[in-house]
């Protein structure tokens, strides 16, 4: 199968502090895959860098045959770049802004997806609650037709049903070969829709496996598998 | 459907498919929903539902129909085949436990006697 996503020997320092260091990850076409990590390891910065909204790295990030930071901003659709608008504007509006930056945005698309979602369309974005400002975020990342969506813990701090309600526009909507990197840090929100995990800890991936695989071949759960990564030593992840 | 995560989703998709034929809620002949539909209904990957779809299409339990989808195979001696499979895998799990409390063959059946009498009456109840 060809690769979608390559990330070859990536470090990135900041102000003279490692966040990544020497890390490698692969992403085939047509997957659902979870990037598992304690807060603080390095998931959001990682996307950062795949999105091209990080730029100072060292080490390779190649997206199909597109290698710059630029070329890769224009097929990922990655959800920090939602949740960045802290304003008072309503969510249609927003979307419009979106419709134009992006000219792969699907205006068409967003509505299908608001509605999915129970998302009232003239709500203002500052008077959100967590879980309809998470489904907004999810609903303007899934509305472009990229090759690559980055969601950043869209299931941090919400209720059950409006994480079902999540899962379940990640299943509908993911275009056809379509990757989509989700990362979390409480798996048993999404086992059931991945086809592979990557964990992080310590500043790189330790380990990357196809969900059945762990199934099948360690008897283990994927919840299981990802503690066992955390299990001895400091207890920064909650 | 509640799924077991230590067991591959897609092995229990089959068995979730295997009941639902057995007890006739898919008829033999009949169109299984979109992939994606069975994916939203199940709330798992879309690959994984392939997976267990082409699988169950290996067996000969579906058959896939080019541009319309998959469905029921009408052989009636495949249906058959089947419904001794799943039945004999839960007898095989209910032996094996039972043997290994060293219960005799013939002790097996007087207790799975008495067990379906028992049920019998408290379902009457």
């Amino acid at each position: 199968m060809t690769t979608l996503l390559t990330v070859a020997n990536l470090t990135y320092k900041r102000n003279l502090k490692t966040i990544l260091e020497d890390l490698n990850l692969t992403l085939e076409p047509n997957q659902i895959v979870g990037l598992l990590g304690a807060n603080g390891a390095g998931k959001t910065t990682l996307m950062r860098l795949i999105a091209g909204a990080a730029t100072s790295y060292h080490g390779t990030i190649r997206l199909g045959d597109q290698g710059t930071p630029a070329e890769r901003k224009a097929i990922v659709s990655f959800s920090e770049q939602v949740a960045g608008v802290n304003d008072n504007r309503r969510l249609v509006n927003i979307a419009d802004f979106y419709d134009h930056v992006y000219p792969d945005f699907d205006m068409a698309n967003f509505r299908k997806l608001a509605t999915d979602l129970g998302l009232g369309l003239d709500q203002r974005f500052n008077q959100l609650s967590r879980g309809n400002h998470q489904k907004f975020v999810v609903a303007i990342a899934l509305s472009r037709h990229a090759k690559l969506y980055l969601l950043d813990e869209p299931f941090n701090g919400i209720d059950s049903m409006s994480r079902k309600k999540i899962v379940s526009s990640i299943i509908e909507w993911k275009p056809e070969m379509a990757t989509i990197l989700v990362s979390d840090h409480h798996v048993t929100d999404i086992a059931n829709i991945l086809d592979a995990v990557a964990v992080v800890k310590d500043h790189t991936i330790v380990d990357q496996k196809k969900a059945d695989e762990i199934r099948e071949n360690n008897g283990q759960s994927i919840e299981d598998y990802y503690e066992s990564f955390y299990a001895e030593g400091e207890t920064d992840n909650d | 459907m509640e799924f077991d995560d230590k067991i591959p989703i897609y092995y229990q998709i089959k068995q979730y498919i295997y009941q639902e034929i057995i007890v006739n809620h898919l008829a033999p002949g009949d169109k299984l929903p979109a992939v994606r539909q069975l994916a939203l209904t199940l709330t798992v990957n879309v690959n994984t539902i392939q997976r267990a779809l082409s699988e169950l299409i290996n067996e000969g339990i579906l058959e896939s129909k080019r541009g319309r989808g998959n469905f029921v195979t009408t052989d009636v001696a495949t249906l058959t085949d089947l419904k001794h499979r799943v039945v004999e895998e839960q007898l095989a799990l209910m032996y094996d436990r039972l043997a290994d409390l060293q219960i005799a063959p013939e002790d097996m059946v007087a207790y799975l006697t008495d067990y379906i009498a028992k049920r019998k009456e408290q379902a009457q109840a």
